[in-house]
């Protein structure tokens, strides 16, 4: 990982100056920003074949029981290895990912005890996994990473806090041991407690003890003042780290499985015939969902996480009918949900309207006492603002839209009305009781229509050119007639082969 | 126990497919039991039987789709992994999503995958195989369409085409003419005679008995056990019917026409 970033660092600093860099990272905005688009962007990426295969809601279940791996392996590496690792650490990621697996094996052998549904084994299986990890957090583990808050919405906004420091040039680090003549020494009583004298005492025996021995990095050395050149570092935040590599992860598997995941998907049963292993990659895709959401878990919670796996995808699904489509569109309105989020989070909508302005003015109208400061959490702004991006696909879809939907019932409503009134026409203008059945005065009475419908489709159907009126009778012009008989011909037989 | 008449396949022709002893359960019911089969090359055959009788289960198990509870299966004398180059399947049409984001043109191209093996992408050859098989089930110019715009007959030749791309020697067909239109039965049927004249072999689930003895040369009758198994001429009798169905055929018999009553 650390190397890793050195290579990021060395890449960027040839377009960018190290000072400017530095003042880029500190900004909280930009690593938020960055860390959110990408959680967005490879949840997008796996949620479109999770909502493809109808298990949007295991993500759910498995952003939450990552928690589980996560504890397990803290206390793991507290007890067996003595050391306390932080969120990136590589083995509560392995934790992470095992335990994803589980939440989703654990869930399908209660699904296959035959006595439960499908949905009901999920909402059994990841409450017991998660309480788990709730009481091991509360009564095991004591950290400031993994307190109840981090687990609810996470620190997106703190990610830039949390850095490793790269050093380019002056990279002195110093080691002091006890004979370093810059080493303060200090007498301390060695028996005074197990004697319970004071260390005046006749009886007192003391050692020297070195107060600033042990290794300092280039940073520390500095400040300590044991070096004389200030060393040229790079602070960088771990979590962009964390979040693109499994980013590049998403994007290699879904890369070079996307005919089998594509297959699998849509129709297991050929993929199972054709030697594709179904259930193999089924574990493969649950396993990077759990990779990522416990990248995602460090920065936006448990709660949030399913979020940038579902919206994303649901509102690409409204806009497209292709995959690979569906999966630009998705990451592209996961990202630009993270990247306004964080504006919404600060009180600025989309750069319309500053919601402190609107604070302040409900104080004006109304006298409340109202904060005109909005700063609200990061990670639940960008969930209301892909939120956002969602209804508008959801309304406006050109294809699937609400919009499109109503406006296209709406013509075809009123085409077969066109329709049957031509019909009607057809029918009966060389009949007998064509004097009866086609005055346009009493046409309406034969459709059970209100004269008032029957007025708008005749004048309708008049503009067309489809009908003509001749001494208060309705007839067919040439073009109603062949437009009647092709409505017969197409709409009235069964469908043909080629149609 | 298997009833063979007329020709015997054994001596006859090669053997495409041959069923030993296969028992499939749920749940330890058992939905196939002790099925010995064989099926001769270059015969078109439908598999015959009332619902619940175990026809879809039987294709599922030959491929192993669903465990088996014992018995063996081989095409052409080889387990069905070694052959699955072999071997084309067509599933149920309602088996899977047909909102899926796709195109005709590429869930007929999912046919070559197998072909193509892991990782490897379909290119503008397998395009143009697509392209060819949607031709000869006549949607040529549905291609680009999206699937969910398909009728039913449109979504089985579809499914018929991906089969085809397979270029398979044995195909195993799950209720192709489950509820399609007259024109599409039609083309299908049309298909299936042409794959039979090509010297292919052909096993298809068959719901209606009024039509086997002019669709299909051979059949299977099957009722969680085998009932009869043969040219259809000789197979495809009214006592042979009343035993598969127990009693619930209505039958006459008129020459070689027979007239089913099935339960739905």
């Amino acid at each position: 990982m650390f190397q890793l970033e050195e290579l990021i660092i060395n890449l960027l600093l040839n377009f960018i100056a190290r000072e400017d860099l530095n003042a880029f990272l500190r900004n909280p905005q930009h690593t938020a920003t960055i860390v959110g688009s990408l959680i967005a962007v490879s949840g997008a990426l796996l949620g479109t074949f999770l909502l493809l295969r109808g298990m949007s809601l295991t993500s759910d279940a498995i952003s939450h029981t990552v928690l589980l791996g996560i504890v397990v392996a803290f206390i793991l590496m507290g007890s067996v290895f003595g050391q306390h690792p932080d969120l990136s650490s590589v083995w509560l990621i392995v934790g992470a990912a095992v335990a994803g697996v589980a939440t989703v094996l654990l869930t399908e052998l209660i699904y296959r005890s035959g006595l439960v549904k499908q949905d009901a084994a999920l909402g059994l299986a990841f409450p017991l996994l998660f309480a788990i990890a709730v009481i091991l957090v509360s009564r095991v583990v004591s950290d400031v990473h993994l307190d109840e808050d981090a687990v609810m919405v996470g620190e997106i906004g703190v990610a830039w806090a949390n850095t490793n420091s790269h050093c380019l040039s002056g990279c002195e680090s110093v080691t002091i041991t006890p004979e370093d003549p810059r080493a303060e020494t200090t007498r301390q009583c060695t028996n005074c407690r197990a004697l319970g004298i004071s260390p005046r005492d006749d009886k007192a025996e003391f050692t020297q003890i070195c107060t600033n021995c042990g290794h300092y990095s280039p940073a520390q050395a500095w400040q300590a003042g044991f070096t004389e050149q200030e060393p040229v570092l790079v602070f960088w935040p771990k979590s962009i780290t964390v979040m693109a590599v499994l980013t590049l992860l998403t994007l290699l598997a879904i890369l070079l499985f996307y005919k089998e995941l594509k297959l699998s998907t849509f129709d297991p049963t050929l993929a199972a015939a054709l030697g594709f292993r179904p259930t193999l990659l089924h574990y493969g895709l649950m396993v990077l969902v759990s990779l990522v959401a416990v990248g995602a878990f460090d920065a936006v919670g448990s709660i949030l996480v399913v979020a940038f796996f579902i919206i994303p995808p649901a509102a690409a699904y409204l806009l497209t009918d292709r995959l690979p489509r569906m999966l630009l569109y998705s990451s592209l309105i996961g990202a630009a949900g993270a990247y306004t989020g964080y504006d919404l989070a600060r009180g600025n909508l989309l750069g319309i309207a500053d919601l402190s302005d609107i604070l302040a003015a409900l104080n004006n109208l109304f006298g409340l006492g109202l904060s005109e400061r909005w700063d609200s959490s990061i990670s639940a702004s960008m969930v209301l603002m892909t939120f956002l991006f969602f209804l508008i696909a959801w309304t406006f879809s050109p294809k699937y839209g609400l919009v499109s939907t109503m406006l296209r019932r709406r013509n075809q409503r009123r085409s077969f009305d066109h329709q049957v009134v031509l019909g009607h026409i057809h029918h009966h203008q060389d009949s007998p009781a064509a004097g009866e059945e086609l005055a346009v005065s009493t046409l309406y009475r034969h459709f059970r229509w209100t004269p008032a419908k029957m007025q708008r489709t005749l004048r309708q159907l008049r503009a067309r050119n489809l009908v003509q009126i001749e001494a208060g009778l309705v007839s067919l012009t040439g073009q109603g007639e062949t437009h009647a008989h092709q409505f017969r011909q197409t709409q009235l037989t069964n469908e043909s082969v080629g149609e | 126990m298997s009833v063979h008449s007329g020709r015997d396949p054994q001596n006859d022709s090669a053997t495409a497919l041959e069923i030993d002893d296969l028992t499939v359960a749920y749940n330890s019911k058992p939905a196939i039991w002790d099925i010995d089969l064989r099926v001769p090359e270059g015969v078109l055959m439908a598999v015959i039987g009332p619902n619940g009788a175990g026809k879809s289960t039987l294709i599922k198990a030959a491929l192993k789709l669903i465990p088996r509870a014992a018995g063996t299966v081989q095409f052409y004398g080889q387990p069905y992994e070694h052959v699955r180059g072999l071997v084309g399947y067509v599933p149920q049409r309602g088996s899977v999503d047909w909102d899926f984001p796709t195109t005709v043109l590429d869930v007929v191209s999912m046919g070559l995958y197998g072909r193509l093996g892991w990782i490897r992408r379909p290119g503008q050859s397998e395009r143009e195989s697509a392209m060819h098989a949607l031709e000869q089930v006549g949607m040529q110019d549905f291609a680009d369409r999206q699937i969910s715009q398909l009728s039913g007959g449109q979504q089985q030749r579809t499914f018929l085409a991906r089969a085809l791309v397979q270029d398979a020697r044995f195909y195993l067909m799950d209720e192709p003419f489950a509820a399609v239109d007259a024109v599409t039965e039609r083309a299908i049927i049309t298909i299936l005679r042409q794959l039979r004249a090509r010297g292919k072999t052909v096993v298809v689930v068959h719901h209606d008995l009024q039509t086997a003895p002019e669709y299909f040369d051979w059949v299977t009758l099957l009722n969680v056990e085998i009932v009869a198994t043969g040219p259809i001429a000789t197979t495809f009798t009214p006592e042979n019917l009343r035993r598969t169905y127990g009693g619930r055929v209505a039958y006459l018999h008129e020459g070689q026409r027979i007239a089913g009553l099935e339960e739905e």
